[in-house]
């Protein structure tokens, strides 16, 4: 049984993004990227787990057993991608070509003011839709990250981008606390971002399709979404390869047409069509599947094991 | 279980109505009880409409930024004494 993925170093730790965002912004994106074969090539030989679950993945989109080759590939764009971070975060989208697809679908959903949830997941880089927040001020873009289990993740967004680190709802707070902050936010107008496919260990999981075999999805962001009473909108980073981006909206539900009574088999009915639309995007972008641990088997754990867990870690008792 | 008081009676009932609570009775709720993750079957989430109905019932807002909350949102006993000691008076 390999480590469950939160007990994963966080991406290398601090000295690694010090290093990255220094050799980042110092010498720019072209050395960058140079810097960014070794150090894949560094992941790859020392991150068995990492290696075995990209290998694990491919093998089940490709059909057939996935060469070197591909496996380093997938691993060279996750790290782009998290080198890509800090140019985005520092410097918007400048020096990148940002295509975007389905636009007016979040617009629909934002015009009526009465915010929106945007779901998003580990496929692709949810740091490309922050570039898009950039084009609308107006609307705050807010997300949940644990401050205390992300303290890499949150001294990079508080160094570079101040106003994006303000906007930060902090998951270590108490659920209730979280819970409410996120319902202050929708009624201000705000889009708040759920990652909604991956669970924590003491997270209420449904098992729904996904390339043909039954995988844990967490229930808390669309119970959260329901309760939210919001247009619901699917939006993935997508990574094309060198500086090309594409963006891509889909509107997928609105929670305030959802009758009370109809709200556990609603939720069902979600996490499936969510899983479909998730697995048709990574069958068409493979390399951007960034879940590097076993997404099918690697079973959640028992409660209390992990502090803080934020929103709606208990969740999902009626569902 | 420890008797609930008029006011945790209220609040009990305000939960169970607007929860949609089928197999609870607010009389029978423990005031003492955990609210969310215990047998009410409550979760955090929850914490949303119950804020909502209280802003309609007590017309006092249940804030996120309270560092309180975790102790506000204890039990129904605990709840009920911060709406009593915080409401508008009525």
């Amino acid at each position: 049984m390999s480590a469950h993925w939160r007990h994963r170093p966080e991406g290398g730790g601090l000295f690694a993004l010090w290093l990255i965002r220094t050799i980042a912004l110092r010498c720019g994106r072209p050395v960058a990227r140079v810097v960014l074969y070794p150090v894949t090539l560094y992941f790859f030989l020392r991150r068995r787990p990492e290696r075995r679950s990209s290998r694990q993945f491919l093998q089940r989109v490709l059909g057939r057993p996935a060469t070197l080759r591909e496996v380093f590939r997938h691993l060279h764009a996750f790290a782009a991608i998290t080198l890509d971070r800090v140019f985005m975060l520092a410097r918007g989208e400048r020096g990148f070509a940002v295509q975007v697809e389905g636009l007016e679908r979040l617009h629909e959903a934002l015009d009526e003011g009465r915010g929106a949830v945007l779901i998003g997941s580990h496929h692709g880089s949810f740091e490309a839709l922050r570039m898009l927040s950039q084009r609308y001020p107006q609307v705050p873009l807010r997300v949940v990250l644990n401050k205390q289990q992300t303290p890499a993740m949150t001294a990079l967004l508080e160094a570079l981008a101040p106003d994006i680190g303000e906007r930060v709802i902090d998951g270590a707070q108490d659920p209730a606390s979280v819970v409410l902050a996120l319902g202050e936010a929708v009624r201000e107008g705000h889009m708040v971002a759920l990652l909604a496919d991956r669970g924590r260990p003491d997270e209420a999981m449904l098992k729904v399709p996904f390339f043909g075999e039954p995988a844990p999805f967490p229930l808390g962001p669309w119970l959260l979404a329901v309760s939210l009473r919001v247009p619901v909108v699917l939006c993935f980073g997508l990574y094309l390869g060198g500086n090309r981006y594409k963006l891509v909206f889909e509107s997928f539900a609105d929670t305030a047409m959802l009758p009370r009574r109809g709200r556990r088999e609603a939720v069902q009915a979600y996490v499936q069509a969510y899983a479909a639309r998730l697995e048709a995007l990574a069958r068409a972008y493979p390399y951007n599947w960034f879940n590097f641990y076993d997404f099918w088997h690697d079973t959640p754990r028992v409660a209390g094991t992990d502090a803080g867990a934020g929103v709606g870690d208990d969740v999902g008792a009626r569902a | 279980m420890s008797k609930q008081t008029e006011a945790e009676h209220e609040l009990a009932q305000l939960i169970v109505e607007n929860l949609n609570l089928e197999d609870v009775e607010a009389a029978e709720m423990d005031p003492e009880a955990p609210l969310f993750g215990g047998d009410l079957g409550l979760d955090s989430i929850d914490a949303l409409e119950i804020a909502l109905a209280v802003s309609k019932h007590y017309g006092f807002q249940l804030r996120s930024d309270n560092p309180d909350n975790k102790q506000i949102f204890a039990s129904l006993r605990a709840l009920s004494a911060h709406i009593e000691q915080h409401r508008p008076n009525a």
